[in-house]
């Protein structure tokens, strides 16, 4: 590599550092200028290593190129980057390296973003992207709506809200949590229209701050035929299922919620409370009220199972 | 033998499983195609929609012009697309609240040609010009309200932090009984 084209390399690596940490703080309009700038950069030194470099320079050049267009969601010209760089050398495209920037499935979701924030999306990435989410989040719909056909509307239609504000996608975000929020607001507006129960579900949620005693709900004993989840015949784990989707229904479409944020996604009761502008204590009191109604309907529903046996 | 198996665990369990029986993801072509609004897909019947907003506006600018004296402000003039009807009318703001990307509104139907309905697909529409802003869902509550609480572009965040519920709103509505525009 020739002085010169180390100098504009090493430019543009401190942009792209610049761009990383501007993406990590959400100022996406300043990363975007970053990462334009590093790309215009390796640009020039791609197109100096062509006249006067060397051939592993110039692919080097053009590799820290495509990286640079994926990063801003120039995906037509990382394209283009990369087709001239395989048909300069054709062996490179089964390289690693190469391999992954070619690959959108091996993209990380911070490229997949910005190439479907763009006008047009690229259809790649977004296809990519919906599927390296699309089963976490039926998962939670099926647990919330706690119905296959309705877990895949509720699942679609939250796509369908973030694609029509892509634009405005963070792509140094937490993705998969957002289209998460997306679809629980979705379907708590859905069931608060069905109930029309504004007040009603306020009163409900009062309720739910009473004090609660301060015991150990967080554990279910199962009849001994089922020792361990893994050993159960298909049959069982049907039923199973159904007796856990009977128990979910049971609880208060808050407390269903609650739980799946806590247990499934993860968050702690200080998030989800930021959420419903409560305490961690009014969260944690909802998680354990929902832990003893789901504990008393399965210990009915495994007596109820042991007595037909 | 008796287990103890946390319900913690039950409920990972049976999201894997959910998650296991997943249909397939729907193509990102679908996706796109669902994703767009209804006065992409309806130009035309957005357009028409608009000059009866125009009419509506003109029919009840003296209205506009002096709000009441009251905490609720100007009427916005609003057409309301049902499956068998179309109503120009106008609603009046109760509350508006715009802070952190957020638009939290509550609105009332004009008492004579209001008829409950469950929720409705709202179209922002600018004044002038004429053209979509978003759409969001407007559900009704007991209380005879209709409430909107939606994300907002950081464009529309912007202009409309400074709002007060007794301004003139800088938007007209369609209210669609479907989001297909109706």
């Amino acid at each position: 590599m020739t002085d010169e084209i180390e100098s504009i390399m090493s430019q543009a690596a401190r942009l792209e550092s610049l761009g990383t940490v501007a993406r990590r703080q959400g100022e996406e309009v300043a990363a975007d200028a970053y990462f334009r700038d590093a790309l215009a950069l390796a640009l020039e030194a791609a197109n100096q290593a062509t006249y006067g470099g060397s051939h592993p320079t110039r692919l080097d050049t053009l590799r820290a190129a495509v990286r640079f267009a994926l990063d801003c969601g120039e995906v037509t010209e990382a394209r283009r980057l990369m087709d001239g760089a395989f048909s300069a050398e054709a062996s490179i495209k089964f390289q690693d390296e190469w391999a992954q920037l070619h690959d959108a499935t091996a993209w990380p979701d911070t490229w997949l973003i910005a190439a479907v924030r763009r006008d047009p999306p690229d259809v790649q990435a977004l296809e990519a992207l919906a599927n390296r989410y699309w089963k976490p989040l039926f998962g939670r719909c099926q647990l919330l709506t706690l119905n296959h056909q309705k877990a895949s509307d509720l699942a679609q239609e939250a796509w369908c809200r973030v694609l029509r504000r892509r634009h405005a996608l963070k792509p140094g975000g937490n993705f998969p949590a957002y289209l998460t929020r997306i679809a629980t607001n979705l379907w708590r507006d859905g069931y608060r229209s069905a109930l029309r129960a504004g007040p009603m579900a306020d009163h409900r949620l009062e309720s739910l701050d009473a004090a609660h005693p301060n015991e150990d709900g967080e554990s279910v004993a199962l009849v001994d035929r089922i020792p361990d989840l893994k050993a159960l015949s298909p049959e069982d784990q049907t039923l199973l299922a159904m007796d856990i989707d009977e128990a979910l229904e049971h609880l208060t479409p808050q407390l269903r919620e609650v739980l799946v944020a806590r247990f499934i996604t993860g968050e702690s009761c200080a998030e989800i409370g930021q959420r419903y502008g409560r305490t961690e204590q009014s969260i944690s009191g909802w998680v354990r009220q929902a832990l003893r109604e789901m504990k008393l309907h399965l210990e009915a529903a495994s007596r109820g199972a042991a007595v037909k046996a | 033998m008796s287990s103890k198996i946390p319900i913690e665990e039950l409920l990972r369990w049976r999201a894997a499983r959910a998650e296991a029986e997943a249909p397939p993801a729907p193509r990102a072509a679908r996706l796109l195609e669902m994703a767009r609004p209804w006065w992409e897909i309806r130009p035309e019947r957005f357009q028409a929609f608009v000059e009866r907003l125009g009419r509506i506006q003109v029919a009840c600018g003296h209205a506009m012009g002096e709000p009441r004296q009251s905490r609720s402000g100007h009427p916005v003039p609003t057409l309301i697309v049902r499956a068998v009807e179309e109503l120009e009318t106008s609603v009046r703001v109760l509350y508006l609240n715009v802070r952190d990307g957020r638009l939290r509104l509550r609105f009332q139907l004009d008492a004579a040609t209001a008829q409950a309905q469950e929720r409705f697909d709202v179209t922002f529409v600018s004044d002038k010009p004429e053209r979509p802003l978003l759409s969001a869902t407007a559900i009704f509550s007991l209380d005879g309200e209709y409430r909107i609480d939606t994300e907002l572009s950081e464009e529309l965040a912007h202009g409309w932090e400074p709002l007060k519920v007794t301004d003139r709103m800088p938007f007209r509505l369609i209210l669609c009984s479907d989001k297909d525009g109706g």
